[in-house]
């Protein structure tokens, strides 16, 4: 895994990667910190955060299209999948690495806070917290840009679904206002989620019994939702959703608030995707 | 060394090779040859691990690919058809960091590094970047990766590919002298190859191994009595019947005239059968005299293409 981060890290600046990272994210994170705190006199540098979190969309794309689609295209996977190091230690290598950037990054931008306490009075506490919500929520993009990485070969595709699937996360609070509430409305997205799970179950082995039968088991489980516990349905879609909202946890370490669960959860995040990149991998053997 | 048993692999609906059985002695430099997608590549992405068979087992120094991956794995070094090189990385920093993944360790390190480049010879190029270097040297550096830890076991796809001929037999004498210490697998398509560094050749056609045997053995097997140039006196066509007549014979055919008065025939037995005796017999009954009689020898590229071709391959399938 060791060797695997070193060279992963140091390629980041050999081929430039890691600096256009870097500067795009230092100009834009520069531009935000210029308009919201010294043009405004503002000593709220949370705002910054707030703000250097929708810059992630743009720049962690960067930071993650190369890590596996590159091997694979060059075919030095095959280097690291016949030698005598593990999988896990090859993604988790990989995934340091890239969060390694990112937190470098992240302390250039600690000089920001700095420059604002020689001037003004800032809270320390809020600022930490929101530090570590923007941390974590960047490492939760990087592993999601890692996964999407592991499932193709060309960078640019890995680009560009990486920030389509980020803006994705970015957008599900706004849309959770717009989604119906009613059990309706629930029950019809859990028919839909079945039939998705029975058309995924065709497709991976090809089996029309067993696909009918996911479906007639998803099917059974909805009535009998319905009948034992109808409450289950009710803002069924917006409960959903919200298990993927990434930045709504954030606005609470952004108010300066450290709570333990939204940590879990973004940890868990991270390691889910880490888990299936692995697995990804893993099953390319087996194609 | 290399014991690999009834080894399937499909992908999808196409099955790259089917029911594989061979094994690699220690010491050996075995050839593995067969035109474009006969599954030698498919066949080494499994022995390394870097593909999972889809039936059978490969097993390296007793272990299992599949149980022990990690420990098959420090005993092999592969050099893909692709050698994988990171481009943007010195030939130094490169095999610097292909030790550190395989486990070399800091103080032997060095000199292991220096070894290997000066075996394959890129002592002058290590500051530079593999980018940089023309396709004889990066394949030389891929080698050069595969020898790190100084694993018994060396496989080797298609080496020489790209290579002028220089490099090609330079390649070839390194590969020879890597065999005193390592068991070597190399594939290859080209045939004065196999024959030049191999001791022992296995034909694979069609994901099928179609022969599998020494060079010498190989040959023996084809030739002697069963393919006949023969010169007789007499006129073409009653000759030609004649011998078609012959239980034993499988073809006859006109080679042209030679010798004025005289034609020569390319006789050919059904396998293995001795055919000079009957030949001669008919003939002389038929009372045309035989002037010449020699087999007809058979080099690797018959045999390979005699053994690549669909028919060859339907008659020992069935």
């Amino acid at each position: 895994m060791q060797a695997v981060f070193t060279r992963e890290f140091k390629s980041y600046f050999q081929n430039t990667t890691g600096f256009i990272f870097m500067g795009f994210f230092l100009l834009l994170s520069g531009i935000f910190f210029t308009l919201i705190n010294l043009l405004n006199r503002s000593p709220q540098y949370n705002a910054v955060l707030g703000n250097i979190t929708f810059i992630f969309l743009l720049v962690v794309p960067i930071l993650t299209m190369r890590l596996l689609s590159e091997e694979k295209r060059q075919k030095t996977d095959t280097l690291l999948l016949t030698n005598p190091v593990s999988i896990t230690g090859v993604v988790l290598g990989k995934y340091f690495a890239a969060l390694a950037v990112f937190l470098l990054t992240m302390l250039i931008t600690v000089v920001y806070p700095i420059m604002l306490s020689s001037v003004g009075i800032i809270t320390v506490s809020e600022i930490i917290g929101g530090y570590i919500g923007v941390i974590l929520l960047g490492a939760s993009f990087i592993a999601v840009g890692l996964f999407v990485s592991s499932l193709t070969d060309n960078q640019v595709i890995a680009a560009v679904v990486t920030f389509a699937v980020l803006l994705f996360l970015w957008f599900l609070d706004p849309v959770q206002q717009i989604v119906p509430a009613e059990q309706v409305a629930g029950i019809v997205f859990l028919a839909i989620v079945a039939v998705g799970i029975a058309l995924f179950v065709y497709f991976t082995i090809r089996n029309i019994p067993i696909a009918a039968a996911t479906l007639l088991v998803g099917a059974g489980i909805i009535v009998l939702l319905y009948f034992v516990k109808d409450e289950f349905y009710d803002g069924l879609i917006i409960k959903f959703l919200q298990w993927f909202s990434l930045v709504t946890r954030y606005e609470e370490f952004n108010r300066g608030l450290v709570s333990i669960s939204p940590i879990v959860y973004y940890l868990s995040f991270s390691a889910t995707f880490i888990f299936l990149t692995i697995r990804v991998i893993e099953k390319r053997r087996w194609r | 060394m290399i014991e690999v048993r009834n080894l399937t692999k499909r992908f999808g609906q196409h099955v790259a090779v089917e029911a594989l059985n061979f094994t690699v002695n220690q010491g050996e430099i075995l050839g593995f040859l067969g035109p474009n997608g006969a599954g030698k590549t498919t066949t080494m992405n499994i022995i390394t691990g870097y593909l999972s068979a889809t039936e059978g087992d490969v097993t390296v120094d007793g272990l299992d690919v599949l149980d022990e991956p990690l420990e098959v794995k420090k005993r092999i070094g592969y050099l893909p058809e692709f050698p994988p090189l990171y481009l943007d990385m010195t030939v130094d920093e490169f095999m610097s960091f292909v030790c550190n993944i395989k486990r070399v360790d800091g103080k032997g390190k060095k000199e292991s590094i220096d070894r290997i480049l000066d075996v394959v010879k890129i002592v002058d190029v290590r500051r530079r970047l593999i980018k940089n270097l023309s396709k004889g040297y990066k394949q030389r550096v891929g080698l050069a990766q595969a020898l790190v830890g100084n694993p018994p076991v060396l496989i080797l796809d298609e080496p020489t590919i790209g290579l002028d001929p220089k490099q090609i037999i330079e390649m070839r004498n390194l590969i020879r002298e890597l065999g005193r210490e390592h068991t070597v697998v190399l594939s290859s398509h080209i045939l004065p190859e196999v024959t030049a560094i191999c001791e022992r050749v296995i034909i694979i056609h069609k994901g099928h191994i179609v022969a599998g045997d020494t060079i010498e053995n190989l040959s023996r097997k084809l030739r002697g009595s069963a393919r006949l140039s023969v010169r007789v006196a007499g006129p073409l066509e009653s000759i030609l019947k004649t011998i078609r007549a012959l239980p034993e014979v499988k073809k006859a055919d006109d080679l042209g005239v030679r010798e004025p008065e005289t034609v020569d025939v390319y006789v050919e037995a059904k396998r293995e059968a001795d055919i000079r005796k009957p030949v001669f017999e008919a003939m002389s009954r038929a009372g045309y005299p035989i002037l010449q009689m020699r087999s007809v020898d058979l080099t690797l590229e018959e045999i390979f293409l005699q053994l690549t071709t669909d028919e060859a391959v339907e008659r020992r399938v069935s």
